[in-house]
């Protein structure tokens, strides 16, 4: 503990708080998101079966409102695993591990779903967006909103990579993966 | 280095600046950026009003599809309604317009905020709607109602739900809805309404829809607030439709809320395509 107490402090400790918190509130974003897609539609509703399917209905109507899948077999397989893969990759995060691997893949998914909402914002498609919910509308906020996420993912892919690196060139493999495990 | 050592940390801050938006729209929802003006918006401030009752305990009675639409009723929908006294009571003596399609006592109620100019609208009731009536409507499992949301920047939007306003007075609201968007493209040119709902009447029934209309023809501009009521009778019920959409908001055509069991679902908008949709009944219909 003592010997890597120093090393914390010699390695950019700042950077890896700021490391662990991008991570932290990307992994509380995707989760949120995810929850708020399976949650009850009705305030006041109890979780059930039969809820959750309705609310994945219903984001089945939002991903079809975008007009960007071809048949409607496509948009409720979209529905139905999307808030799962947000779920699971919210946890990934979240535990750390593999994490220069699993930033990677949230910022192809924020990244994926920017670019789905300039192009629809450009389209002029006036709909619901459905990220964070039913009812939220696609405006200009989303992709303010968006697009700040976009930036904390790269953020923290950036920061996890270059991070590895350091830990790699001072050549402690004991320590790197409990390292990149805290964050 | 230095850009690199800027880079990180900008970009953490923005991220988390984000997620503090997200959360505090959760924990707060009064908490919100300004939203720019859309292209409802300018036209239409929000009302203060109680949440929207599922509308079966607002209706007229009368909502099968043969049922005439004569009967005099309260017009619940127009509780909030700007129109002054004066005209209030020529449109009272008029029968209230029946813009709804299928059973009451149907499940699930569908109201559909809509435009009849609006390529959306019409795309959404070719692909969405039409099937729907002719399946879960008919089956008796979804109660659609019409209500009126005319767009500013649509020049034929008002006119057009004048007529079916006019139309729904006499029983013939659906056929002259359907009338109006398989025609859309042809009458939003030149806008040329009364052709097509010609078409879709017999000679009686569309002489009697031109009566109704006498005093609201293109030149009969609509009513621009409470205090500066259009001549156009029909007008009130267009109005009272616009009120309730604002109370949702509705922000843009199609929107579109379900009600099962009392409950309100969120309202959604946009073309959605009928097996979409479908699933999404049953989904309620299985709760």
């Amino acid at each position: 503990m003592s010997e890597t107490a120093p090393r914390i402090t010699n390695n950019g400790s700042a950077g890896r708080i700021l490391l662990l918190f991008g991570r932290v509130a990307l992994a509380g974003i995707l989760l949120f998101a995810a929850y708020a897609k399976l949650k009850p539609p009705v305030p006041g509703m109890r979780w059930s079966k039969a809820s959750v399917k309705t609310s994945i209905a219903m984001f089945a109507m939002n991903v079809d409102s975008f007009q960007m899948l071809a048949t409607p077999h496509q948009v409720s397989v979209v529905a139905h695993l999307l808030p799962f893969c947000e779920l699971g990759l919210g946890l990934w995060l979240l535990s750390g591990i593999l994490l220069r691997f699993s930033s990677v893949i949230a910022m192809l998914v924020f990244g994926g779903f920017f670019t789905l909402i300039v192009r629809t914002y450009m389209l002029g498609l006036e709909i619901n967006c459905g990220c964070f919910g039913p009812g939220e509308k696609l405006g200009p906020r989303n992709l303010l909103v968006d697009g700040s996420l976009l930036a904390l993912a790269v953020a923290v892919t950036l920061g996890a990579f270059f991070l590895s690196r350091k830990r790699g060139g001072e050549g402690a493999p004991s320590s790197a993966p409990a390292a990149e495990g805290a964050g | 280095m230095t850009l690199r050592k800027l880079l990180f940390p900008g970009l953490i801050v923005l991220g988390l600046a984000a997620a503090g938006i997200l959360v505090a729209r959760t924990v707060f929802p009064g908490v919100s950026l300004p939203q720019p003006v859309t292209k409802v918006a300018a036209a239409a401030p929000a009302l203060s009003a109680p949440a929207i009752e599922p509308p079966k305990a607002e209706l007229a009675p009368e909502a099968s599809v043969d049922q005439s639409a004569e009967a005099e009723t309260k017009p619940a929908a127009t509780k909030n309604s700007p129109a002054p006294r004066a005209k209030a009571a020529a449109t009272q003596a008029l029968p209230l317009p029946v813009k709804t399609i299928g059973s009451k006592n149907a499940p699930i109620t569908m109201e559909v905020f809509s435009d009849y100019q609006c390529p959306s609208c019409g795309a959404l009731y070719e692909q969405t709607l039409r099937p729907m009536i002719n399946d879960y409507v008919a089956a008796g499992k979804v109660y659609l109602i019409h209500r009126d949301f005319p767009l500013p920047m649509h020049t034929y939007g008002y006119e057009a739900a004048r007529w079916v306003n006019a139309a729904a007075r006499i029983g013939k609201f659906e056929e002259v809805e359907a009338a109006l968007y398989d025609n859309q493209k042809a009458w939003t040119v030149d806008g040329n309404i009364q052709k097509y709902v010609a078409g879709a009447l017999s000679d009686a029934d569309f002489k009697r829809v031109q009566k109704l209309m006498i005093g609201c023809g293109m030149e009969v501009k609509p009513p621009s607030g409470p205090d500066n009521p259009s001549g156009c009778p029909l007008d009130a019920n267009i109005e009272a439709d616009k009120q309730l959409g604002n109370q949702i908001p509705v922000k843009a055509t199609p929107t579109f809320l379900t009600y099962y069991k009392g409950q309100k679902y969120p309202a959604a908008s946009g073309v959605i395509s009928w097996p979409v949709m479908k699933q999404y009944f049953d989904s309620l219909l299985a709760q």
